[in-house]
């Protein structure tokens, strides 16, 4: 701004300042400890009388040569996130699809229900399904067992790593479709009418219609969303620590966030856990600066 | 294609979105309703309805006092963290500085670290500033979590008010922060209102750090001590979702209307330039 009225130069910083101290102290400094901590030894003992050892890259080595990290946590958390950023962006993109094709009274109606999916807390979310899901009593499993898909009498869904992954899935992409569809939503009513119904005209069916015209126009919002839910279903702790065996009692089902916090809550391996959580940190930035690089070629800030 | 998803189609395609949608909450309800849900029944509708779950939950457990920590540590970030950020946004949105790019930048890579990955410091940080086991050290935490969202959404309602407004004011004879609190601040409210919301719903929601913060069980928040209903002896399943229920109802309905006032106004808004 140009205007002499706006002040003195020191003025944006005085005013950035209180946000600039609680990012420093609460999140960059505690991203570079984070890092430290990766190269310590830091245990029950440093935890209680201070001052750590480095020991170089040895954290890493253990967690690298851990058969679980490559049988287990790895491809829980990757395989997972796959699964899930696809399903729930097709779900997102489908609703929205349908919502856009409601009379306002109707369209009002169902986005107030699938806000009511996205406004359900993680923690009571996964309750739920743990609830539906129980061994024996539980409705769901229930409906497996009708299915001729579990022995209810035997099973127990949880134990199994197949199963436990799945009720992830279901609880993950319930909670994170309504982002999409309200996101896709948005974007669709910006688009104008004229050109889907040329496209009509034209003699294309409605998969092309979205293919070629949709797609093409909603880029940046499909980029956003997938990023989002992306980042979002690596990190996922709380719907897996909560489900039984979670929380580190059926190793299993570890995934690289749940891993790196009992390693250094339950078992008091800060420096070990804090290597996972680098790791997993590093996965996610790799991934999101390919999406990023792909975004901001397309559009400037 | 046109006449598969025709009028039949829609409806059941609606039917189908509201149906799994809100069928989890439904489940919650219902069961926290049902006087029999400790019997070990399988179904989904409640056998009657009875409020003996909410009672017990509110009146014989310390969930009344869990769920007066959350409603502290919400109410403590959502002041602190919308003030913050619209003193952040009016600087980045108003004002042309060198390293402003960087700085939004910044704020905007911030929040892409996963809030997960810094459990671990933040844990070793508030034990040595004896923060843990405190409501304030947890809304601490929520504040810088919620920060970078809150200034990038006030950023773009800041920038949306005319500058012809405050220079307005200046030609009135305001000082710049009678501008801020007489023009800009009311004319900013409905992005307060929305970061607000996100802000809430992240402190009344977050479980990673109120679980890691609070050993003591008096401080833990509403949704950490629902954990307290899982026992050795068996899991009452009543208590957690009338507790559950009164977690996430209000908070639901509170979303709804406002998401929804929120949208409506945002498309009118669209529309009418």
């Amino acid at each position: 701004m140009s205007s002499p009225a706006l002040g003195s130069a020191r003025r944006p910083w005085l005013l950035l300042a209180p946000t600039l101290a609680v990012i420093g102290i609460l999140l960059l400094w505690p991203m570079v400890r984070v890092v430290v901590l990766s190269f310590q030894d830091f245990g029950l003992r440093e935890l209680v009388r201070g001052g750590a050892e480095l020991i170089g890259l040895q954290n890493y080595r253990d967690v690298l040569t851990d058969e679980r990290l490559w049988r287990v946590a790895l491809p829980n958390t990757v395989v997972f996130a796959l699964v899930c950023v696809v399903l729930t962006v097709v779900v997102g993109t489908l609703v929205a699809l349908l919502l856009h094709r409601l009379s306002p009274g109707w369209r009002t109606l169902v986005t107030m229900a699938v806000m009511a999916a996205w406004a359900v807390p993680a923690v009571t979310g996964t309750y739920v399904w743990v609830y539906l899901f129980d061994a024996r009593a539980g409705f769901l499993t229930g409906v497996l067992g009708q299915l001729g898909l579990v022995d209810v009498a035997t099973q127990n869904l949880f134990t199994e790593r197949g199963w436990f992954y799945a009720i992830a899935t279901l609880n993950v992409v319930h909670h994170g479709f309504p982002f999409v569809a309200v996101t896709v939503l948005a974007g669709l009513v910006t688009i104008p009418s004229e050109l889907p119904e040329a496209a009509m005209i034209d003699g294309a069916n409605a998969w092309q219609r979205f293919r070629h015209v949709t797609l093409p126009m909603l880029k940046p919002v499909f980029a956003i969303v997938t990023i989002l839910s992306t980042i979002w279903d690596f990190k996922v702790f709380t719907q897996i620590y909560l489900m039984p065996g979670g929380d580190g009692s059926n190793r299993e089902v570890l995934n690289l966030g749940t891993w790196s916090y009992i390693t250094a809550m339950s078992q008091n391996q800060f420096g070990l856990g804090a290597a996972i959580a680098v790791l997993l940190t590093v996965l996610l930035m790799v991934i999101t600066a390919v999406y990023l690089r792909t975004l901001f070629k397309e559009e400037e800030l | 294609m046109r006449r598969l998803l025709g009028r039949g189609g829609l409806v059941l395609a609606c039917v189908v979105v509201v149906v799994f949608s809100i069928f989890p909450v439904f489940v919650m309800v219902g069961t926290a309703l049902d006087p029999a849900a400790n019997a070990g029944g399988r179904g989904v509708i409640p056998s009657g309805i009875s409020l003996e779950h909410f009672g017990r939950v509110l009146s014989e457990t310390r969930f009344p006092s869990y769920l007066l920590n959350s409603l502290i540590v919400a109410v403590v970030t959502v002041v602190a963290s919308g003030l913050l950020a619209l003193f952040a946004a009016v600087a980045v949105a108003r004002f042309r500085f060198s390293g402003r790019t960087k700085i939004l930048m910044m704020i905007l890579i911030v929040q892409m670290v996963p809030m997960e990955a810094l459990v671990i410091p933040l844990f070793l940080q508030a034990k040595t500033l004896g923060l843990l086991n405190s409501l304030l050290g947890l809304s601490v935490v929520y504040i810088a979590f919620s920060l970078s969202f809150a200034i990038w959404t006030l950023r773009g309602f800041v920038a949306a008010v005319p500058v012809e407004l405050e220079e307005a004011a200046y030609l009135d004879g305001a000082s710049w922060w009678q501008m801020f609190w007489k023009v800009l601040f009311p004319l900013v409210a409905p992005g307060l209102v929305a970061v607000s919301v996100f802000s809430f719903i992240l402190a009344w929601n977050e479980f990673i750090f109120a679980l890691t913060f609070m050993a003591d069980d008096d401080m833990y928040t509403a949704a950490v001590g629902l954990r307290t209903f899982f026992t050795r002896s068996g899991t009452d399943w009543g208590a957690v979702m009338a507790a559950s229920s009164i977690i996430t109802v209000p908070v639901m309905i509170f979303f709804v209307a406002v998401q929804s006032r929120l949208s409506s106004g945002l498309m009118s808004g669209a529309t009418k330039g």
